[in-house]
């Protein structure tokens, strides 16, 4: 097609959609009165539509809608939860009243591993990184008063996804809600758990099935629901750089996409709600140029490897959270400016969702004053600069369109080696991401060491004597009273039902069949998640690294 | 000397953050010790094993899940159950300062905080140990500088305008010692000072020096800290020392001779000055 026509063939289709979604404002202008239109360049005869595309068109270079922020800014959703149900609640209901459009939960280290707030291992964790959840009771807890038919609400919990995914349909079943009104997201990416995160129960493959019952359940009665957040976070926050975080995020994509596929599902049946998570880092224009590759290489991918034909399948929709790694826990203040151009990076790159770090988090769990500070400075970023007025606004600069470039032309290199080790599944078995990645971290150490690598206020530009913030401290008590709650729970429930279905959980996770409804019935019948994921570990082994 | 220092770097508690772990692990082997890490989910119990099996000098602690004030005095408490308290524990992670005190009093040596240079935690534990086992690291036990070389006059009053008004040079002072029977002129020089020294009386040593060899050199004073300790490292490595402690001498320092017989024939004082002195 003649790229005129496409071009207005893409105004008469935006103008119709804006009849359902109308942008915010009738007419957007700078300060001084000049008109800021939607989009920028692609009516210039050199423009490389191939490359770049239309907004919300194939290949998403510039954006996965076609009015990006003109229409809604990114949804703000701050990782929020420690100590108890009952105090992350509290704190959920907080953010809410302070403008924040989404839930984000952030889950302690047991609830991440499948163990109960009283398994020896749980000793000195529970609480401490996020909110301890035993059981369904906790979960009631924890969205006390909150309507899920109208917040979406995105999870961090990868190895025991299914259970928390679970608890969260029955929360809300006892609220009135269907499980086909949920919104929101499961992490649920154990590969870059092998590789980064280190929060892995059980072995690839039976975590790979987990994961495909997880998809295909979803697709049926929860479609609104996004069934994975492909993570290059905690690559990135591992020590990787922005082009190996590309680069692994899509290959254990790809790895998800084949497992669905060989679990006989349609790839459009699925592809539509897979989920991205990016980090925001301190280069600027290489993160903003990262963004916009991601884009277009998934798009390329799915289109023309594997064939999906759903536009929605094409476009690669993403989280950010700026990079935790780059917070000092020198002058803390400091880490304001830095999560400001991280989170304006990840605003240009295109971002559906973005979390903004609080500025003491090189220190402990942010305090109240922080979380907000960090919430405000999305919301200036959105009310203030005016960078949200214009699609793409940094689309034709030289450096970024270069920069774009190389990093899909990378990436695609280590894709390739990848392909060639037999997928990111096998990769991950022989180590290969782990050891690149430390590779990489220890020479940016050293260049920090060396003084190549400046950071302001930590090898340069330090403070003697320097004042020590006011930190948030999670109850040392909470442990205790969180295992008397279980225990409590455990002498009221119905113990024969709980036997039951624990019983029913073994039989079919030795089977094929899709685990997921059986594990909704369990968590409906107060097991805990120590206990689900005990007859897992039975049944699948436990993975202990490479 | 060569003694390869063991470390076993440990991620106590369920965090998976092993970045700081693997770096560390890394950076100490670069810098020559052997680094054994456990992975990660160690309990205390099976940190404190390995570190008895494992034989290793030292222990890192990696936790950055805020669990430390219950995980890093656990393993203290098993290490001193196992009797191995001279294995020497240091921490790292997310770790607040106003908890830093607590883990020290529980027998922690360091804990370095976010942005510590490795080198740092390296030295660190090097020193640690190789202080535990009696034995000092060259550099720190080496003499810092040559405090002053003594030359043995006959006049102070003839002597001096050679080095004064000659040379150029100033004098700084002149003292008795009547330690050493002796009259001292100072005279600096850069950073340190010649030493003109006139007998008192003919039992002064420089008196007897004078008579054996003639006026000249008399000895080379090397400026050190903890004299004492030096004294006792000469000792150990079998040099005769004049002085078996340190006694008083010129300008408020704290000196002992090494006997030349132990030095291939030059007198060599060590010399501590006071750090009022010094400032």
């Amino acid at each position: 097609m003649d790229k005129q026509q496409r071009l207005k063939n893409w105004q008469e289709k935006t103008e119709q959609s804006m009849n359902r979604f109308p942008e915010r404002k009738e007419r957007f202008h700078t300060s001084s009165d000049i008109e800021i239109k939607r989009l920028y360049g692609a009516e210039e005869e050199h423009y490389p539509m191939d490359s770049l595309g239309l907004p919300g068109e194939f290949p998403y270079t510039r954006g996965s809608q076609s009015t990006m922020y003109r229409a809604r800014f990114w949804t703000m959703r701050q990782y929020a939860g420690f100590g108890s149900a009952e105090e992350t609640n509290k704190r959920f209901r907080y953010l809410l009243d302070q403008g924040q459009t989404g839930l984000s939960v952030a889950f302690d280290l047991p609830t991440q591993i499948g163990y109960d707030s009283d398994h020896s291992m749980a000793r000195g964790e529970v609480g401490k990184v996020g909110v301890a959840i035993d059981s369904l009771e906790d979960m009631e807890a924890l969205l006390k008063d909150i309507p899920l038919d109208r917040v979406s609400t995105s999870m961090t919990i990868n190895a025991p996804a299914s259970v928390l995914l679970a608890m969260y349909i029955a929360v809300a079943e006892k609220q009135g809600i269907g499980a086909d009104k949920l919104s929101g997201t499961i992490q649920n990416d154990i590969l870059k758990e092998y590789i980064a995160r280190g929060t892995y129960i059980f072995p690839p493959k039976p975590s790979m099935r987990l994961i495909t019952d997880i998809f295909s359940y979803c697709q049926k009665h929860v479609p609104k629901w996004n069934t994975i957040s492909i993570s290059g976070y905690h690559i990135r926050e591992a020590g990787a750089n922005a082009a190996q975080e590309l680069a692994f995020t899509i290959a254990n994509g790809l790895a998800y996409v084949d497992a669905a596929l060989h679990a006989g599902m349609d790839i459009d049946d699925f592809a539509p709600r897979l989920a991205f998570f990016f980090n925001a880092h301190n280069q600027f224009f290489e993160e903003v140029a990262k963004f916009r590759a991601a884009r277009r290489m998934w798009a390329k991918l799915m289109k023309e490897e594997y064939g999906a034909k759903n536009p929605k399948s094409w476009q690669l929709r993403f989280h950010t959270q700026t990079g935790g790694s780059t917070l000092t826990a020198q002058q803390p203040d400091n880490n304001i400016v830095r999560v400001t151009t991280q989170a304006l990076s990840a605003v240009l790159g295109g971002t559906q969702s973005l979390h903004t770090n609080s500025r003491d988090e090189a220190l402990a769990l942010p305090t109240e004053d922080s979380a907000r500070i960090a919430l405000r400075t999305q919301q200036i970023l959105a009310h203030e600069t005016g960078v949200a007025d214009t699609v793409d606004p940094l689309a034709g600069s030289y450096y970024v369109e270069h920069l774009t470039d190389e990093l899909e032309r990378k990436a695609n290199e280590y894709i390739e080696k990848i392909n060639q080790m037999g997928g990111a599944v096998s990769a991950v078995e022989q180590g290969y991401m782990q050891r690149e990645i430390h590779h990489t971290s220890y020479e940016t150490q050293k260049k920090i060491e060396n003084g190549q690598e400046i950071i302001v206020g930590m090898n340069k530009f330090t403070i003697e004597n320097e004042p020590q913030p006011e930190l948030l401290r999670v109850d040392p008590a909470l442990g205790e009273k969180q295992k008397e709650k279980l225990h409590a729970l455990k002498s009221r429930r119905d113990q024969n039902r709980v036997s039951a279905q624990l019983e029913t959980l073994r039989t079919a996770a030795k089977g094929q069949e899709n685990l997921m409804p059986i594990i909704v019935e369990c968590v409906k019948s107060y097991c805990t998640i120590g206990e689900i994921c005990g007859v897992l570990r039975e049944e699948f082994g436990e993975y202990t690294g490479v | 000397m060569n003694k390869t220092i063991r470390v076993l770097i440990a991620k106590p508690g369920l965090d998976g953050h092993d970045r700081g772990a693997l770096v560390i692990s890394q950076a100490l082997r670069d810098y020559g010790m052997e680094v054994i890490y456990t992975g990660l989910r160690q309990t205390p119990e099976q940190i404190a094993a390995a570190a008895v099996q494992e034989d290793v000098d030292a222990i890192g602690l990696s936790c950055l899940s805020g669990a430390h004030n219950e995980l890093f005095p656990e393993v203290m408490r098993l290490l001193q159950e196992k009797g191995a308290t001279d294995i020497i524990v240091v921490g790292g992670g997310v770790i607040p300062w106003e908890d830093i005190p607590f883990l020290e009093s529980k027998g922690i040596q360091k804990v370095f905080t976010p942005g510590t240079p490795t080198i740092e935690t390296a030295k660190f534990i090097e020193k640690a140990v190789l202080t535990r086992d009696g034995m000092k690291k060259a550099a720190e036990v080496a003499p810092e500088r040559i405090d002053h070389i003594g030359i043995a006059v006959e006049s102070l009053d003839s002597t001096l305008p050679f080095y004064v008004n000659v040379l150029g040079l100033t004098l700084e002072a002149i003292e008795e010692v009547p330690s050493q029977k002796v009259k001292v002129a100072f005279i600096k020089i850069g950073e340190t000072r010649l030493e003109l020294l006139e007998a008192l009386s003919s039992e002064s040593p420089i008196a007897q020096f004078i008579e054996k060899r003639g006026q000249g050199v008399h000895h080379v004073a090397l400026g050190v800290t903890n004299i004492q300790e030096r004294i006792d490292d000469m000792k150990a490595n079998g040099i005769k020392m004049i002085h078996d402690a340190a006694v008083p001498g010129a300008g408020g320092a704290a000196v002992a001779f090494i006997h030349p017989s132990s030095t291939h024939k030059v007198l060599f004082e060590l010399c501590e000055k006071t750090k009022k002195e010094e400032a």
